[in-house]
């Protein structure tokens, strides 16, 4: 039997989320594709951020995590003993929900990412750092200001610099756990906007409490509920006529 | 309802004055201490006094060796207790499970930073100076020393660590950075501040103890300027401790005068600790 | 939210449960059925005022057009907000759109009765009832009235398979509209000074066709609505199929 080589970007096969005792992530599959924006909705405690963290490995951190089923990223599965979780997060970056610079200059912001690589290299930091900024929209309201400690901006410019920083380090998956639920609006249309841009070059899965924002920014919708996913389709389709009365229920605003 | 308004309005005045009293008193003590400190042993401050070895006449004694034993001493103490309690404390604070041992070595330690010093000093008697044969050294004192303010140094570190936000510690990882690139480049500089005022805290702890130096045998009376880690040393505190014993009035003058050089002293630390505080609280405001 | 005095429908409301936009759209529900109670009566009026040639009752009718009209703008106007406030999703977002399109077929529905109830006043003299008879006009009246009031039942069950119904029954009306032609032409030629009389009743009985094609308009916006399936422009066949 061969197998169709998949073209999937990430693809996830019967995921099982424990801790401890909490079953928190119940069978869930999803595959997703390159260069889309999806969107994770759902309400409080529903595993969508938990996901999202399954797929940098950043819930290795927490006591009693366990995992069963497969992620695969371009065909690989990241959780192999073979996988250098370091070498891993290079290639899926990540940005918070609070803005989280670090109490350095903006230049030593971006440059971050490079430095634990070992690149040190004056041009390539300096182009790296112009490069990510731009990328990031915010290269003009920061160029002259590079060593002023990143604390110093607003929390949309904050916000940006994080973005920034996690493009700097070249990676080709962008995970967002809701960016801009902290920002005031003009910032957060700054933010939509810019995922709209970054969409051509790079995967993003948002997760977001806001249903306008899935709706203005996302090609496709994942709604979970209660560790589960309940329905994966396209946006439009979501918001004319969900498939599961559950979606249609919660994105009405009939609960939670 | 305006009847209740008075009551707490007047409530709210009374303790603002008790508050104030309480302040003002504490000031005021503080106040009478220095200045009939100050009074009495200024004038015994100069050139000599600081230069002179021990005499048995109180105008020709000095605190040359003492002295350079609390310098000595708060050297060697920082080169032995800094790196110790420090690593000790990121390792536990960083590296560490979370689980009952763990809060058990955290409650043990706090303790630790309670025990009265002159614990210290039998405990120290006993390894320091008996079984591993260091004598009434200058590295047996600051052995003894470091050891005492060793939980103190933990305790500081692990809380300048606990105040670096677990977002900083996320956005590293995310980048891809290990525990130790993380640790080194991101939460020590960022907690260094908190870290360094309670090391220097600390050791303004240390060159004020008495009790545990006394108990290894630190000499009330020695003559000659200690020159290397093994010889016999004093420090100031003990010095002033030796001359307040005695009946001569001279001698209460000195101790005066070694009083405030060593009040000088610690003042001169806990500054440079607020100050570096003030400091790193200014560039790093979460 | 003001209720017409003529007719009245109960407006109570249960809203223990429901969330802010629920409500709003029960509201709208509510404007849109007392608007289209009017619709009904203003047709049913004509039908009246034409068999007894009651001038006073068509003068009625035509005064409660300004009613139909104020009624319409309401609606849209609350359409409109709570688009703006409330961004309906899914069934909600539906059930505005349809609304929407329903309150306009059902204006021109008001139309229409105006316009028949003005050829009555402008008539000189009393239809002929062998004419009426001949025509079947009244035939469509009634059939007319039916599926406007079917379709009204539909609206308020969610009632997608007597929507459904509705396609086929207009069928009776087109016919009744296309063989009067041939009717209205022998009789003006057997009473060619009955001429202006005849060509108002055919200008009534083309009106009645179009209400018929308001009544399938509607139908097909009940269907979307419920089932997010688009039936305009689609064959009869596709129409009636469930």
């Amino acid at each position: 039997m061969v197998k169709e080589m998949s073209k999937d970007k990430l693809l996830a096969e019967k995921v099982n989320v424990f801790y401890d005792e909490a079953h928190v992530i119940k069978d869930v599959s999803i595959s997703i594709q390159p260069n889309t924006v999806t969107a994770f909705i759902g309400p409080s405690g529903c595993g969508k951020s938990t996901f999202l963290r399954l797929i940098n490995r950043m819930n290795d951190y927490i006591d009693g995590f366990r995992k069963t089923g497969s992620i695969l990223i371009d065909g690989e599965d990241i959780y192999d003993r073979k996988v250098r979780v370091e070498d891993l997060r290079k290639q899926i970056g990540m940005v918070f929900q609070k803005p989280n610079p670090f109490p350095k200059s903006i230049y030593e912001n971006i440059v971050y990412g490079l430095r634990i690589q070992g690149i040190s290299n004056k041009s390539v930091l300096d182009e790296t750092v112009e490069r990510s900024l731009r990328r990031a929209a915010i290269w003009d309201e920061v160029k002259d200001n590079l060593n002023k400690s990143a604390l110093s901006l607003s929390g949309g410019q904050q916000q940006r610099i994080c973005i920034a920083r996690t493009l700097a380090v070249e990676p080709s998956i962008v995970l967002m756990d809701e960016p801009a639920s902290a920002l005031d609006p003009i910032s957060t249309s700054k933010i939509e906007q810019l995922i709209h841009e970054l969409k051509s070059q790079y995967t993003i899965i948002i997760v977001t409490h806001n249903m306008q924002q899935a709706g203005r920014v996302s090609d496709k919708v994942a709604f979970f509920y209660l560790g589960e996913l309940i329905e994966f389709s396209e946006t439009k389709e979501i918001f004319i006529n969900p498939k599961k009365e559950l979606t249609q229920n919660y994105i009405t605003g009939r609960f939670g | 309802m305006s009847k209740r308004v008075d009551t707490n309005r007047i409530i709210d005045g009374l303790f603002r004055y008790f508050g104030i009293a309480c302040t003002l008193f504490g000031l005021l003590m503080l106040g009478i201490f220095l200045y009939s400190v100050i009074s009495e042993g200024f004038s015994r401050l100069d050139w000599q006094f600081f230069t002179s070895l021990p005499s048995r006449k109180p105008e020709q004694a000095g605190i040359l060796i003492p002295l350079f034993g609390t310098m000595w001493v708060m050297i060697l103490t920082s080169m032995i207790a800094i790196p110790l309690g420090v690593a000790s404390g990121i390792y536990l604070e960083e590296y560490g499970k979370k689980n009952r041992l763990a809060s058990l070595i955290e409650i043990n330690i706090t303790n630790l930073a309670g025990v009265p010093s002159i614990i210290y000093g039998l405990l120290a008697l006993e390894i320091f100076v008996r079984i591993l044969g260091l004598g009434k050294s200058l590295l047996a004192g600051s052995l003894t020393l470091a050891l005492l303010i060793l939980p103190i140094i933990i305790v500081a570190t692990r809380e300048a660590l606990k105040a670096v936000p677990k977002t900083i510690r996320e956005a590293s990882y995310a980048l891809g950075a290990t525990k130790w690139q993380t640790t080194w480049y991101q939460i020590l500089p960022a907690s260094s501040g908190g870290i360094v005022t309670g090391v220097i805290l600390a050791i303004s702890r240390a060159i004020g103890e008495t009790a545990p130096l006394i108990v290894i045998g630190a000499m009330l009376y020695i003559t000659t300027l200690p020159t290397s880690p093994m010889d016999d040393f004093s420090v100031l505190p003990i010095q002033i401790f030796n001359w307040l014993s005695r009946p001569q009035k001279g001698f209460i003058i000195n101790a005066t005068a070694a009083i405030i050089v060593l009040l000088s002293i610690t003042f001169i630390l806990n500054g440079i600790a607020i100050y570096l505080r003030n400091r790193w609280q200014k560039k790093v405001k979460w | 939210m003001d209720v017409p005095k003529e007719p009245e429908i109960s407006n109570a409301l249960n809203t223990d449960n429901m969330t802010h936009l629920e409500e709003e759209l029960s509201l709208l529900k509510g404007e849109l059925t007392n608007m289209w109670q009017l619709a009904i009566s203003q047709l049913v009026k004509t039908r009246e005022a034409l068999v007894q040639f009651d001038r006073d009752l068509a003068r009625q009718v035509v005064s409660a057009e300004k009613r139909v009209n104020s009624m319409e703008l309401k609606i849209d106007r609350d359409c409109e907000n709570i688009f703006a406030l409330y961004n309906p999703v899914a069934v909600d977002l539906r059930t505005v759109l349809a609304i929407l399109k329903i309150n306009n077929n059902l204006e021109r529905t008001g139309d229409i009765s105006e316009g028949v109830a003005k050829y009555i006043i402008y008539a000189k003299e009393p239809f002929d009832k062998e004419l009426l008879d001949s025509t079947r006009i009244l035939e469509m009246y009634d059939q007319t009235n039916e599926i406007l009031e079917d379709v009204l039942k539909a609206f308020e069950t969610e009632d997608t398979r007597l929507a459904r119904s509705i396609f086929k029954r207009d069928e009776v009306i087109d016919e009744i509209n296309v063989s009067a032609n041939a009717v209205i032409a022998d009789y003006i030629r057997a009473h060619p000074d009955k001429i202006e009389e005849c060509l108002y009743l055919v200008s009534m009985i083309r009106k009645l066709e179009r209400v018929g094609d308001h009544c399938k308009n509607i139908a097909e916006e009940i269907i979307f609505n419920i089932e997010a399936k688009v039936l305009k422009h689609k064959s009869k066949k596709k129409k009636e199929a469930e």
